[in-house]
């Protein structure tokens, strides 16, 4: 009988270890409220609007991102919260992984937000070329009618209308407010460095190979990559894309109609070169994180680093002395088709439809479309501006004439099939399979492997 | 009767006051099922359906469609490797913590001089949990100057660690035995120290000593912890995801069931609660399975005295 009763209590155990095993809520989060508002009962008329005075406890999610989060709580917040004395915003950030994701998702399901940051501009929707393929988030939302529909808003015309148009604009209608463009198919590089060595920013493939060769021969390593996190890396490898493709949506469209394919000597030949991208790269870039990445750039241990535009604020920060630059990598060796930047929209501001502060939500970003904040928003993140106003940073402007035409990066344009195998997952390009850093030999296997698992994916 | 003998028959009282442990016990059971055993059925439900968990939209019960999708989409193959993977993690796991836990058990039962603090010290890492200990072995494991890759140099190699296809799983189930060894041992410890001195006396004049008297006296006498031991340790294993996500994300080929779960119901760029329910309850049948083997089989080896 006792060991039967023990058998039954073990059996609950597993039983219960088994089913509820680890869940993880939203934990972890940071709340900053900001706290030079004045208490809430202060009837002051500051220049509130019709909303009347109760007070109001706006809650905005975004993600960390120094610089940003700093603009928000120490400039942007105060100045709000000021002009609107009854309301007081609950600014919340984590990290900007799968954790981000995570608190959306469980906060908008609970309608306890009022304003959340997207981590892009609104891309990724199925297309007519692009059967079977699976909603984003945030067409999810817009469907289920959770987000609000901004196209009457009078702020949006701060903005350009090309940028809105590209960036949130789904079946006709403004979901969100994007804050600005990044570009990310370029190499930072250190501008002593390439003064000691007597270098020029290499117009050409050929001509950058040179430029690896003069380093590597010189004792100093050329680049260096944040490869634990992979997407780092697959930075450089869209900008390889982005300059020895034609025309990428095309394709891309080729993909899905099978006019072209994964084994093209286009595709080939991006492999190859992100293969000798990796040979010229700092021992263990493999195992770098991509929070050490800066320091290894700014300590001037490697030439060049592929990061996003988004980053130099860090860099700058980093070390204040660091000279540095930031040139496309160049793929091909037509030197036209190197001439440009890629890159995407970033942020975008929703509101939540069915949020009971949805006016102050708009007076928000009202506020925050204001050329005036706008301009000391886009100052502080990094961002290329969506409207018309000048931008301090040196480095922005240096990297303008890049800018001539805005270029979308391939991650942003390709659409994937559902269930695919690893070799052709997310946006479809592994460079990170492929030796020194994997285990697959030539660039020929590779494809074929991603061909494949793209062809057994295929909508039936 | 005198009011003492009452109270050892009706350690509760009479009447009402009689159901006062029931209604008690209704409190922490209601929690369980309102908490733990209700969300688990509803998963189950959901597993049928094309849920999203997205509030205001429709779904619709789609029958046996999201296993089906698990076990024959195009990247049947890749959730295969991803079960082999947690097969591997859970053997190796379970065999070398036990081991080397049931070892460092052994030595510490001993009275050694400062025995309280090796224990406390190889208990530590229960205790600081999964963060810190990835940011740790991170740390430990750095490319770019790390200690391990300073050692590495000396033998003239070097290695990408969590960045590598060869080596990053291995590393994820060392850090996961780093991390809870000392679990083990203290249930280990509990169990040695249960053990009459008598026995070990009787045994030595029947001539068992050393390893005999381990083999014959120690073990069975520390089956039970034997197999909660290696009843948590399967568990535990077979679920683990917070260690790989802590440390490679479940790249370079280091997803297990487990991790297809978190990634399926957090991770994707698309919500699905239900595709996510249906490879939760894979897992469920996947866990019970092995963990009810595991117990039938240790339960039978275990004496009474």
């Amino acid at each position: 009988m006792r060991k039967w009763s023990a058998m039954l209590l073990a059996l609950v155990m597993v039983f219960t270890l088994a089913a509820c095993g680890g869940g993880s809520g939203d934990g972890g989060g940071k709340n900053n409220s900001g706290s030079s508002s004045s208490p809430s009962s202060s009837s002051g008329n500051g220049g509130g609007g019709s909303a009347g005075d109760k007070p109001v406890t706006l809650r905005v999610l975004h993600w960390i991102n120094e610089p940003v989060n700093k603009f928000m709580t120490d400039v942007f917040i105060p100045q709000f919260e000021q002009k609107y004395p009854n309301v007081k915003v609950e600014y919340t950030t984590v990290p900007s992984d799968d954790t981000y994701d995570q608190l959306m998702q469980t906060r908008i399901n609970a309608n306890d937000a009022d304003i959340m940051a997207y981590r892009s501009a609104f891309v990724g929707a199925p297309q007519e070329w692009s059967p079977g393929a699976a909603d984003p988030l945030w067409k999810q939302w817009a469907d289920a009618g959770l987000i609000a529909d901004l196209t009457n808003e009078s702020f949006l015309s701060h903005y350009n209308q090309t940028d809105v148009e590209n960036a949130v604009m789904y079946n006709g209608k403004a979901y969100g407010v994007n804050m600005g463009k990044v570009s990310f198919t370029g190499l930072y590089y250190n501008k002593e460095i390439f003064e000691k060595y007597n270098l020029q920013i290499p117009k050409t493939w050929d001509e950058f190979v040179n430029l690896l060769e003069t380093l590597k021969s010189n004792g100093v390593t050329p680049l260096g990559f944040a490869g634990r996190d992979v997407w780092p890396f697959n930075l450089a490898v869209q900008g390889l894309q982005a300059t020895i493709h034609d025309d990428q949506l095309e394709y891309i469209k080729g993909l899905w109609t099978g006019e072209t394919k994964f084994t093209d000597p286009v595709a080939i030949e991006i492999l190859e070169k992100a293969q000798v991208l990796m040979n010229y790269a700092h021992e263990g870039f493999m195992g770098l994180d991509y929070g050490t990445l800066p320091s290894v750039f700014a300590s001037g241990q490697v030439a060049m680093v592929a990061d996003g535009t988004w980053n130099a604020p860090t860099y700058a920060s980093l070390n204040p002395d660091l000279k540095f630059g930031y040139f496309p990598i160049p793929g091909s060796n037509d030197p036209a088709k190197n001439a440009n930047l890629a890159g995407k929209y970033d942020m975008t501001w929703m509101v939540v439809e069915k949020s009971p502060n949805k006016e102050w939500a708009l007076k928000f970003l009202e506020e925050m479309s204001i050329p005036e904040n706008y301009t000391a928003f886009v100052n502080a993140a990094g961002f290329l501006p969506n409207q018309d106003v000048k931008v301090e940073s040196e480095f922005i402007n240096e990297i303008m004439p890049y800018l001539g035409e805005f270029k979308l990066a391939w991650d942003q344009l390709f659409i994937n099939r559902e269930n695919v195998g690893q070799y052709a997952s997310a946006s479809s390009v592994h460079a990170e399979f492929l030796k020194p850093a994997g285990p697959i030999a030539t660039a020929q296997e590779l494809a074929a492997l991603s061909q494949k698992d793209w062809d057994a994916a295929a909508p039936k | 009767m005198r009011d003492t003998e009452v109270y050892a028959m009706y350690p509760f009282g009479k009447g009402m006051a009689r159901h006062l442990p029931f209604l008690l016990l209704m409190i922490p059971t209601a929690l369980y099922v309102l908490f733990g055993f209700g969300p688990s059925l509803v998963t189950v439900v959901f597993s049928f359906t094309d849920a999203t968990g997205i509030p205001g939209t429709e779904w619709h019960f789609i029958g046996w469609e999201n296993y089906r999708t698990f076990f024959t989409a195009s990247n049947a193959d890749d959730q295969m490797k991803a079960i082999g993977r947690s097969l591997y993690f859970a053997f190796a796991v379970v065999l070398i913590q036990n081991a080397v836990a049931l070892f460092v058990a052994v030595l510490l039962n001993r009275k050694l001089k400062g025995d309280v603090f090796y224990r406390a010290t190889l208990f530590l890492p229960v205790v600081l949990g999964v963060t810190v200990s990835g940011l740790i072995w991170q740390l430990m494991f750095n490319p770019m100057g790390g200690p391990v890759q300073r050692i590495l140099k000396m033998f003239g190699t070097s290695s990408n660690f969590f960045g590598s296809y060869e080596v990053a799983f291995d590393l994820i189930i060392f850090v996961q035995i780093w991390m809870y060894m000392g679990y083990s041992m203290t249930i280990f410890l509990a169990g040695l120290q249960s053990i009459p001195r008598d026995l070990y006396e009787a045994g030595y004049i029947d001539g068992a000593k050393g390893w005999t008297a381990f083999r014959h006296i120690t073990y069975p006498m520390i089956a039970p912890a034997v197999t909660v031991n290696m009843l948590l340790s399967i568990i535990g294993a077979l679920q683990t995801f917070d260690i790989i996500y802590v440390l490679t994300g479940g790249k370079f080929e280091t997803s297990t069931l487990a991790w297809n779960v978190f990634a399926a119901a957090f991770g994707s760029t698309s919500a699905d609660y239900g595709r996510a329910s249906a490879i939760g309850m894979i897992q469920f049948v996947f866990v019970l399975i092995f963990a009810v083997t595991a117990m039938v089989y240790f339960r039978k080896r275990e004496v009474e005295l």
